[in-house]
Formats: structure tokens, C-alpha cells, sequence
């Protein structure tokens, strides 16, 4: 698959850059099922500029996706995120899309960051860097993406912590592989939790949609990128706060559960102090329990696409197998680990 | 019956070989790849050491919780029928039959089946106040 996006670099240059843009041989980026990321550098007036081209396939294109995508991050750099500056977006006649923005400096292996000695400090700076990103995220003023087309939001007056609830259970029921009892009483503490709190005050605002240490960028120093706005969306800020702290997204470090970095208390605290906001604690929990019921319905997402014959995979078979921990989280937040335990 | 190597000796000699190639790899993606094959082959030497126990004290707990039925003879159909039952149970919990002082029978059950298939699944996920008892 990667040769067939390679053809695209070259023209994805030459339409962000201009006609006399000289292409460099492109070098295919680690990640990404959905596309195929490749840099390259792209010589143009004189001067050399490090490039990112993500290109989808034609089968796999979505083009409005990629356009929300261009005008969030334009956006997100204007108001001071830490993010790649998106060049150029557009559509192949062989039907691929593309996306050009730069290319950032830093490392994005998550693994490292949370357990090697070498970036103690990054990992010191880089929880209030976070904070503070994410607070300029959701501080974007909607006028400035008013052009992305198709941006998913809560109906006008929905709280979206249900919205989001109404759409994983729609999700869960039409992909589960099997019956998942102790899924189906997270819902229902779920509704309860809901019934006893007060609707949020705010506004929806921008939300990156998959804000987690997997898609970020570091050096020594700390933070240098945010990545992957493909799920960029309009919500509530305590849907990234939370999805930060998912047990799947902390690798070697379940102990701290902002991201592997830091404990929850620590990390809602520098957002407190980056944003001006405050986050309600027991709000932000019903959140983290919708997020975890989330990544349970991708592991057996991915399952599926084994099963089903879509992407023949063993290692997406196993993550089948992954479902149960995340369901095991679930009953740890909501407090059934511990009620288990003292009963002994 | 079989010979031995066991079901659990067979797989454990299999994914030996698997982390050694790991370890042989050409590259991230390959080392990658063998590591997942050799702990997708650890999953499955758990259930066969485990998975009897975890089905017959599922089938106990769900007898309390949905009422007696008799333990299907053949392994194939105890977990055919521990699907359905499970099943039943997901449409009771939705109808809001354990809404109640049920629900701390609910939970446990809830807590020990989930433990019992992340023993089997990744045991690395138990935190230290769940690996006994």
C-alpha cells in the first residue's frame, strides 16, 4: 500500500508549495492505519522546508475529514497550540487526499517518555506544557474553525458527556462480540451519575478528540507537538482531560494515570491553572468511565476487523483479548474493585 | 487422552520460540509482531490451565443470579449456554432488575468474573490486591 501513496508526495508538494517546488525522495513515517504519513523535504525559492505529507488512500479518502482537519490546525496554531502548520490540503484525481504541514522536531515513542531515565526532565516540564496546550485547544474561538466542514457536535442545549454516551452504546450494541454484563452495568451507574449532576454551564468547544501520549511529540525539553486532529470535534474540555487518563494510554506506568506521567490530581490541577476553569471531579470521573467503555469497544472493533476477513491481523485478533482489563478499569473507577475487596 | 506434551507444555515451548526470534528480529515491526504471537500463545496456555475453573464458578454465580440450571456434560456447550446466559444477564441488568439490594451481588459477580478472564488475558493488569483470593 505505502508505494501507492508515495506517487501522491511530489504533487502534494508541488500544489502546496507552488509549480518550481523541487521534491526530495519522501521516507514513510511509522503509524497510522488510515494513511500513510511520509516526509520529505521540498526545495523551493532557494530554501529546503522539512514536510509531513499524510496521504489516504483513494478507498480510505474522506475528503471533508481532511478539510476539518486543515482548518483545525490552522486554527490551533494561530491561537498558540503547539502543533504542525498545515500547508496545503486537497484531492488527487486518482482519488487519494493529502494533507502538507510541517514537519516538527522531537520524538513521538510514548514508551520512552514515560520510563526512560534520559528524558526524566521532559517528562518533569511536559505535564503542564499538556495543561496548557489543551487549554488553548479548547479556548479557540468557534469563528476560527467556522469553515470545517462537518465538525461533530451535541445538539444545540445536549450536555456532551450524554451525547457522546448515546453514541458509544449505539456503537457498543452494533459491534460487541459478545455480551458484556459488567459494560452493561457501567451504562446504567453511568445514567445514575447523570440523573444526580447538574448540566454543565459551558459552551461546547473544540476538542482535539484523541488526546492521549501516543500522539504528541517530545525532545529533552518537553513537549514540541500535538498530533493526529483526525478526531477533532466540538464537545466538552473533559473529554480529552479524561481520555488522557485511559489505563490503555499509560504503558508502562499504569501507577500514574494521567498518560503515564502524572497522577490524576496533578494533571486536573495544571489544567485548572492553564485554563481558568474548574473541572468537576465527579463530573470528570463519569467521563473517564465513558472513555474507557470507548477503548472497549474499539479493542473488539479491531477484533472484528480480523474476524470479519477486512484486515487479516493476529496482532488485531489479540487485541480481542484486551476488552477484559479495560473492563476491570471500569469496576476500578466506579468503586466495585474496592466494595469486592472489603468484602473479601 | 493425549500424550505430553500437555496443551499448556505445547504452547509454552511455542511461544519460547516466538520470543527468540523476538529477540532475532530484522527489525521494530518484526520484533513487534513476534512479541504479540508469543503473548497471544501465553493467553492461551492460561486457558488451558484456568479457563475450567473460571467457567464452573461463572456457571455457580449466574445459577444465584438468574436461577439453577443444569451444567451442560460437554465444554463446547457450557460456554454456548454461558454466552446466552450472559446474555440474559445483560438484558436484566438493562431492564433494571439488579437496580436494587441486588446489586452488590451483581458487582461481585461482575469483579470475579472480569478478574478471571484478566488472569487469563493479561495478568500484568492485575493490580496486587486482585492477583489472590
Amino acid at each position: 500500500m505505502p508505494e501507492e501513496t508515495r506517487r501522491v508526495v511530489p504533487i502534494a508538494v508541488r500544489r502546496a508549495l507552488g509549480a518550481d517546488a523541487e521534491c526530495g525522495e519522501p521516507r514513510l513515517l511509522a503509524g497510522g492505519a488510515m494513511h500513510d504519513s511520509w516526509a520529505v523535504t521540498a526545495r523551493c525559492g532557494g530554501r529546503d522546508e522539512d514536510l509531513v505529507v499524510r496521504v489516504s488512500p483513494a478507498g480510505r479518502a474522506d475528503h471533508e475529514k481532511t478539510q476539518r482537519e486543515f482548518v483545525v490546525l490552522r486554527a490551533a496554531r494561530e491561537h498558540g497550540v503547539a502543533c504542525p502548520r498545515p500547508i496545503a490540503w486537497g484531492v488527487c484525481e486518482s482519488g487519494e487526499d493529502f494533507l502538507v504541514m510541517t514537519r516538527m522536531p522531537g520524538d513521538t515513542n510514548p514508551r520512552q517518555l514515560v520510563a526512560s531515565p534520559e528524558y526524566a526532565r521532559a517528562r518533569e516540564a511536559i505535564v503542564p506544557q499538556l495543561a496548557e496546550n489543551l487549554a488553548r485547544i479548547h479556548a479557540i474561538p468557534l469563528a476560527a474553525i467556522a469553515e470545517a466542514p462537518n465538525m461533530r457536535a451535541p445538539a444545540p442545549g445536549e450536555d456532551p458527556l450524554v451525547a457522546l454516551r448515546r453514541q458509544t452504546e449505539a456503537e457498543y450494541r452494533q459491534l460487541m462480540l459478545d455480551p458484556h454484563p459488567a459494560i452493561e452495568w457501567a451504562f446504567r451507574w453511568l445514567d445514575r451519575q447523570l440523573a444526580a449532576m447538574p448540566a454543565p454551564k459551558s459552551e461546547p468547544c473544540v476538542v482535539h478528540g484523541d488526546f492521549r501520549i501516543g500522539n504528541i511529540m517530545y525532545d529533552g525539553e518537553g513537549l514540541t507537538a500535538i498530533l493526529d486532529w483526525e478526531g477533532t470535534h466540538l464537545g466538552a474540555p473533559e473529554e480529552d482531560i479524561a481520555w488522557f487518563c485511559t489505563r490503555v494510554w499509560r504503558f508502562s506506568r499504569p501507577d500514574l494515570p494521567a498518560g503515564g506521567l502524572a497522577s490524576r490530581d496533578a494533571w486536573v490541577a495544571a489544567y485548572e491553572r492553564a485554563s481558568g476553569r474548574t473541572v468537576d471531579r465527579a463530573r470528570l470521573l463519569a467521563w473517564e468511565v465513558l472513555q474507557n467503555i470507548r477503548w472497549a469497544v474499539i479493542t473488539f472493533m479491531q477484533a472484528r476487523a480480523h474476524l470479519d476477513g477486512h484486515t487479516v491481523s493476529h496482532e488485531l485478533a489479540a487485541i480481542g483479548r484486551r476488552t477484559a482489563e479495560t473492563e476491570l478499569e471500569i469496576l476500578r473507577l466506579t468503586g466495585v474493585v474496592e466494595e469486592a475487596r472489603r468484602a473479601g | 487422552m493425549q500424550d505430553r506434551p500437555t496443551a499448556a507444555e505445547l504452547l509454552d515451548a511455542l511461544a519460547g520460540f516466538f520470543r527468540e526470534r523476538a529477540q532475532h528480529a530484522r527489525d521494530r515491526w518484526e520484533r513487534f509482531q513476534f512479541l504479540v504471537a508469543a503473548n497471544s500463545l501465553a493467553i492461551l496456555k492460561r486457558e488451558a490451565e484456568l479457563e475450567e475453573d473460571a467457567i464452573l464458578a461463572e456457571w455457580e454465580r449466574l445459577d444465584s443470579l438468574l436461577g439453577p440450571e443444569p451444567l451442560p456434560l460437554r465444554h463446547r456447550d457450557r460456554v454456548a449456554r454461558l454466552r446466552e446466559r450472559n446474555a440474559e444477564l445483560c438484558e436484566a441488568i438493562r431492564a433494571g432488575s439488579f437496580d436494587g439490594e441486588r446489586e452488590g451481588e451483581l458487582k461481585r459477580h461482575l469483579y470475579l468474573t472480569v478478574r478471571d478472564k484478566v488472569r487469563i488475558a493479561s495478568p500484568d493488569e492485575l493490580g496486587e490486591e486482585e492477583t489472590s483470593g
